[in-house]
């Protein structure tokens, strides 16, 4: 984690600049890190872990639309037996409810079969053949709860802890707190995919930096056109004659600095320099020619297709390059109806690649220093709703997420909902408790970990005490 | 409130009086912050966390006896708990507690000992007491203060042996005044007139100019709507557009026509209930109506209800009192005298606001339907329609008798007719929509215990201004109405608080940044570095009868505005922030700004006013995340395109990109201050933004065409459009030689030429050599990426 060691490897690789004799001294590096722009009271974080890290970075398999945890991981025999009849209403009465408002409640069973695997046993339902593969590898978290009941505030609040908007999200925290282990590519990478039932959408707000320097906000990358919007030169224009122009830049920006005195300036520099660097580490990145079939085969990557895939292949390569946080959506979740199909459809397209990275991780020996979370911003209710075939509502009061890699207890569960699977009951696990065993697994104390604004010293974690998971932690 | 004030002002009187020391200790600047940030979190005006009976935002708790003891004996404090307890190696009996994370600095401790030695004097939070009229201090220098504002900061630089710096060349003032007053460059013109101009008016006569452009209102909406959060779409879920635009176009106008901040202030809260209420008074109070919303299937009303009447505390206390009341909606405030109940005393003004149609009337088309809309026309519009019918009825007048008479002019009368009919229709037909505020039965609203809306248990309340400032004495239910006259009404009610709060958002326009904290005047926030000074342009504020351009002329004729920016070692270590004012600020142009900027300097920038929103080019799929219904973003395809920025569609889940990477917020919520970052991102922008590709073209087509015949008459033209300044030898010797090599290399590859060049909807000029064109595109691409250009100097 020696962040000058990390510094001094890549000054070495920054071949362009050493070539056509851009360049600036480590100064101007360690500015753009850690530098200030805003003169604002100065709020400095280390960027270094408060107590030894388990992992160094962060893979989070969003499943936006809030994947059904009835038909995941979470077997529930009692629901299964009532199907078809009302709910009983010590289970439901007073509780929030979204678009079942005003209809009658009906158990639906399990649509699919689950069995037990691996050594742990863990259940894992058809659906899932893959999962079953990598039972040992994970940890459910079986009694999930979550405050916000609707997509887009539920996004919100599983990422930036509140509902309230313009609050940082948890890669930027984390990038606020860690910094960055690449100069080549941001330190928070975002990348979506589609399939299944029409896919909800996803603010960017879901990757800003709300409050924070915007530099530690979520940067997307695309799987068509440029892969981060303006990194190619324009028509006309070679990435030397780019080189030259950004050598320019800096050369008169130097010269008048004599006048100027701008203390901003060596930020500046860097900046261009490093956007100078992307324009070549990015379409680097997405290059594949160099991975063996093997490895695509293993992930059904086909390169550029813009898949689930294809985007955990592309995770494992923004790992290997130092990004911190690499978020990953897949939008096809929201199965109020066709609930099998779209099941089969959206398993069919992430239940291998998921598969895939963690056994890629773990055969690089990655997976040990990675903490890979996967799951939707909520479950879906035990009762049946019919838009369109047997389906189910949203639902917040007991879903199921998993954990894996940094040593994290594979094979196993934590927590517990009811049987019907509709309130976690054991160790309810809410939100902000994921968050902090996550800061925790990078060696952050989710206490020392804030930022004042407003006048107040803002946290992921927010104002009620989360609780790290110590049970799950290897 | 008078009463209040006046007690408070008294004492206010005996603590000045009494500090006569060398480095004498001010409450308010000292100690206050340390009591807040340290203590206040747990002995603090809320109760339900508040231990040991014991709080710090008053001091009776700190000074009554304890059996035996006391926390704070004035005078002593050797026998202060306070101090015992500070000191106190015991883990356990140490405070501010380790785990509360709120360690004292030696600084903090010296202050408190010294503050409790001095007597331990108390005084009510600053900005809550009335601002009251001073003298103009005397300074050392008073031939330097040309205005009350620079007597205030030579005051302070007095004290602390700083003289002021000199003033800033009249290129630099000239390129900072007409930013910070039209958020454009110097037209040549403009530049020429100034430079040229060495008698004393020049400088406010060049204020007043730019006081009196168009540019003005656009560049002071651009700062309201960021604080009013103004945004093109509903921010929630599908992100869907509403309709809004004129109320964009209200704020440019009233702030161009001069508004007084007072009826700015009624307009916007409650220009629906104002008495003779015109068509302009409703569209400002689209003000109501600019919070995110959402019609997503399976939302549950009544939480909606309750977010929005949340997020409308939050709006109206930050941007007119300044006040993050926000916290108040789940427990009362931490650290200010905000309760609970007057977090939804506060929402309870808004209960009367018609606005749940939305929930099952708003789909998913483009734009949504959120009633109440009403379909205007711009005031200018208006005019001509007026002329159009007055136009039409003449005619009618006269069209019968030539009818009657056998007029030969009777066809040329009925093809006016015509004419003048299509004419009004096509007027009818540019009638945008636009959100207004209703008031209806107003809802009942009750304190929503920890702010959950599924608990009903909570007292229900009515429209109350927050209890500690006072009351509103009206015969019925308390209006947006009275809530707006209570804001802006400087005897009886808030005025002078919310007069502070607008001149010190003003100020930062101007200087970089607030007097006092732009976000917060509570207990945590900074307090004013230079309070008379910010007491004294409240009260100017109020008397000119809130007269903005008044506020602005004082601000930027001022020796203060004038001085340079440029810093010393020594005063580096004192001021690096510069709140001393020892100096002028310099800091990055804003997004927009940047934008007109190089629009203006290439002479594509189309200066019309109003009208829907504007799409420049975007990226390719840049709203794929969106559903309901998916977006194909289209960009303008006319002279739209090269419109200011502050007319951009603000899509507030994808703002456009270059908004994005130069810090421009996504106005979901209040924005006070924006922050000034130097991201690879925007460095990306500015380099291949077809935006500024394309600017780069015509400005190079400029150089080719007005610039003279020689390559170095063609530069210093280059110069004069972007920095109004010559070039030096060796930008000139690295410029040709760019240009010289660009040129060669276009020469054997003209294909690149041919590509460079049609980036953009403006065709190319084709009468110029094209590899010539190419080339000094890549110099002006240099010029538009210099931090001398992005920069307010």
């Amino acid at each position: 984690m020696s962040f000058d060691y990390q510094f001094a490897t890549h000054l070495n690789r920054r071949t362009f600049l050493s070539q056509s004799g851009v360049g600036l001294g480590a100064a101007a590096f360690s500015n753009l890190l850690n530098h200030e722009t805003q003169a604002s009271t100065a709020q400095k974080q280390s960027q270094q872990p408060h107590f030894p890290p388990r992992v160094k970075r962060v893979i989070f398999l969003c499943m936006a639309g809030g994947p059904s945890h009835l038909e995941t991981f979470d077997y529930k025999p009692e629901l299964e037996r009532l199907s078809g009849q009302p709910m009983p209403a010590s289970i439901t009465a007073g509780q929030p409810i979204a678009q079942l408002q005003g209809q009658e409640l009906i158990a639906q069973g399990p649509l699919t079969k689950f069995q037990k695997y691996g050594e742990g046993g863990l259940e894992v339902s058809d659906y899932l053949p893959w999962h079953a593969k990598m039972a040992d590898d994970i940890c459910v978290l079986k009694s999930m709860h979550t405050e916000q009941i609707n997509h887009d505030p539920a996004h919100t609040f599983m990422n930036t802890g509140t509902v309230i908007s313009g609050r940082p999200s948890m890669g930027s925290w984390i990038t606020y707190g860690l910094g960055s282990e690449t100069q080549e590519l941001p330190g928070f990478v975002v990348m979506s995919s589609v399939g299944g039932r029409n896919p909800q959408p996803i603010a960017s707000r879901q990757w800003g930096a709300g409050f924070l320097p915007s530099r530690f906000q979520g940067v997307e990358f695309n799987s068509s056109g440029d892969p981060v919007y303006y990194v190619k030169p324009p028509g006309g224009i070679s990435n030397s004659q780019q080189g030259r122009i950004v050598e320019t830049i800096r050369q008169l920006d130097q010269h008048r600095q004599k006048t100027v005195q701008n203390p901003e300036l060596e930020t500046r520099l860097s900046a261009y320099e490093m956007a100078f660097r992307m324009q070549t580490s990015v379409p680097d990145l997405v290059d594949m020619s160099n991975e063996p079939k093997h490895i695509l085969d293993m992930y059904g990557a086909k390169p550029g297709d813009g898949s689930f895939a294809s985007n955990c292949l592309l995770a494992r390569r923004l790992a290997e390059r130092g990004v911190r946080f690499i978020h990953l959506y897949h939008r096809g979740w929201d199965h109020h109806g066709g609930l099998d199909k779209y099941m089969k459809i959206c398993c069919g397209l992430t239940d291998q690649p998921t598969y895939a990275l963690i056994q890629d991780l773990k055969q690089r020996g990655m997976l040990e220093e990675t903490l890979v979370i996967w799951g939707g911003e909520f479950g879906r209710t035990p009762m049946f709703q019919g838009k369109g075939g047997v389906g189910r509502d949203h639902h917040i009061k007991g879903f199921s997420m998993w954990m894996a890699g940094g040593g994290i207890k594979g094979g196993t569960s934590h927590g517990n909902t009811d049987e019907f699977g509709y309130h976690a009951v054991e160790k309810p696990t809410h939100v902000r408790d994921m968050h902090a065993t996550m800061l925790h697994m990078l060696g952050l104390d989710h206490r020392q970990l804030y930022y004042q604004h407003q006048g107040l010293d803002m946290r992921l974690t927010g104002v009620e005490e989360p609780h790290v998971l110590g049970d799950i932690l290897g | 409130m008078p009463a209040q004030y006046l007690i408070i002002i008294s004492a206010l009187v005996i603590t000045v009086c009494n500090v006569i020391q060398a480095a004498p200790l001010d409450f308010n600047r000292d100690i206050r912050p340390i009591l807040s940030d340290k203590c206040i979190g747990c002995h603090g005006p809320e109760e339900e966390s508040r231990e040991a009976d014991l709080r710090f935002d008053q001091l009776e708790t700190a000074l009554e006896d304890r059996g035996g003891y006391a926390v704070i004996k004035p005078g002593d404090p050797e026998n202060s708990e306070m101090m015992t307890r500070i000191l106190s190696d015991d883990e356990d009996l140490q405070m501010p507690p380790h785990h509360a994370q709120k360690e004292l600095t030696e600084q903090d401790i010296a202050k408190l000992k010294q503050w409790i030695e001095e007597g331990a004097n108390w005084e009510p939070h600053w900005a809550y007491v009335a601002p009251k009229a001073v003298s103009i201090p005397e300074v050392s220098n008073p031939d330097w203060c040309d205005n009350l504002i620079d007597s205030f900061v030579m005051q302070e630089l007095d004290q602390q042996k700083l003289t002021p710096a000199a003033d800033a060349d009249s290129i630099t003032l000239l390129r900072r005044l007409c930013f910070d007053l039209t958020g454009l460059p110097p037209t040549p013109e403009m530049a020429k007139q100034f430079l040229n101009d060495s008698s004393e008016s020049a400088h406010c006569k060049l204020i007043d100019q730019l006081l009196g452009l168009p540019h003005f209102g656009e560049r002071m909406a651009m700062y309201w709507l960021d604080l009013v959060r103004y945004a093109d779409t509903v921010g929630y879920h599908g992100d869907q557009d509403h309709s809004i635009s004129p109320y964009r176009d209200w704020v440019i106008n009233a702030f161009n026509e001069n508004m007084p901040f007072d009826q700015f202030t009624r307009e916007q809260l409650a220009g629906d209930l104002l008495e003779n209420r015109d068509v302009d008074n409703l569209i400002a109070s689209g003000y109501n109506r600019l919070l995110q919303t959402t019609h997503e299937g399976g939302l549950q009303q009544k939480e909606y209800l309750a977010i929005y009447a949340a997020d409308r505390v939050r709006n109206v206390s930050e941007v007119w009192m300044g006040a993050t009341m926000g916290c108040a909606q789940c427990h009362s405030h931490k650290y200010d005298p905000y309760t609970i109940t007057d977090f939804y005393s506060m929402a309870a003004f808004f209960a009367d606001l018609d606005e749940a149609k939305h929930f099952t009337n708003g789909g998913n088309s483009l734009p949504t339907r959120r009633e109440p809309e009403l379909a205007v026309l711009s005031p200018s519009q208006r005019e001509e329609r007026q002329q159009v019918e007055q136009h039409i009825q003449e005619l009618n007048r006269e069209i019968l008798p030539a009818l009657i008479s056998g007029d030969e002019q009777t066809s040329q009368l009925l093809k006016q007719f015509t004419s003048a009919e299509s004419e009004l229709k096509a007027i009818e037909k540019s009638k945008r929509l636009t959100m207004i505020s209703a008031s209806i039965k107003p809802r009942e609203m009750r304190v929503l215990p920890r702010g959950n809306w599924q608990d009903d248990s909570g007292p229900i309340v009515q429209s109350a201004i927050p209890e500690f400032l006072g009351s509103l004495d009206t015969p019925e239910r308390a209006t947006r109405l009275d809530l707006a006259n209570w804001l802006v009404d400087a005897e009886n009610g808030s005025g002078l608080l919310t007069a502070r709060v607008f001149v010190n958002r003003l100020w930062s326009l101007m200087f970089g940044h607030g007097l006092a904290d732009l976000n917060d005047f509570g207990g945590q926030g900074s307090p004013p570095t230079h309070p008379e000074l910010l007491d004294q342009l409240a009260i100017e504020f109020v008397n000119s009868g809130w007269d903005i351009k008044h506020m602005m002329k004082l601000m930027a004729s001022s020796h203060t505005y004038r001085q340079q920016s440029l810093s010393n070692t020594q005063l580096d270590e004192i001021d690096p922030e510069n709140k001393l004012y020892a100096r002028q600020s310099r800091f990055r142009l804003p997004a927009e700004m940047i934008r007109d900027n190089a629009l203006a300097i290439s002479g594509l920038l189309v200066n019309e006013s109003g009208g829907r929103s504007i799409k420049p080019y975007q990226p390719a799929g840049y709203y794929r995340h969106l559903n309901f219904p998916t977006r194909k973003y289209t960009s303008d395809t006319n002279q739209q395109q090269w419109r200011r920025g502050v007319y951009m569609h603000w899509q507030r889940q994808f703002l456009h990109p270059m908004l994005k990477a130069f810090d421009a917020p996504s106005r979901e919520e209040c924005t006070a201050e924006r922050p000034r970052s130097n991201t690879p991102l925007a460095a990306l922008t500015l380099l291949n933004d077809p935006t500024f590709i394309e600017a780069a073209r015509c400005l190079a087509e400029r150089i080719l065409i007005e610039g003279g015949d020689e390559e170095q008459s063609q530069l210093n033209f280059a110069f004069q459009l972007t920095l109004s300044r010559q070039p030096d030898e060796l930008e000139q010797e690295m410029l040709l030689g760019l240009l010289d090599d660009q040129f060669q290399y276009y020469q054997t590859n003209s294909k690149d030429a041919e590509k460079l060049l049609s980036v953009g909807l403006k065709k190319a000029n084709t009468t110029l050599s094209q590899n010539q064109l190419a080339a000094w595109t890549q110099v002006a691409r240099v010029l538009l990426n210099l931090s001398e250009v992005t920069t307010r100097n």
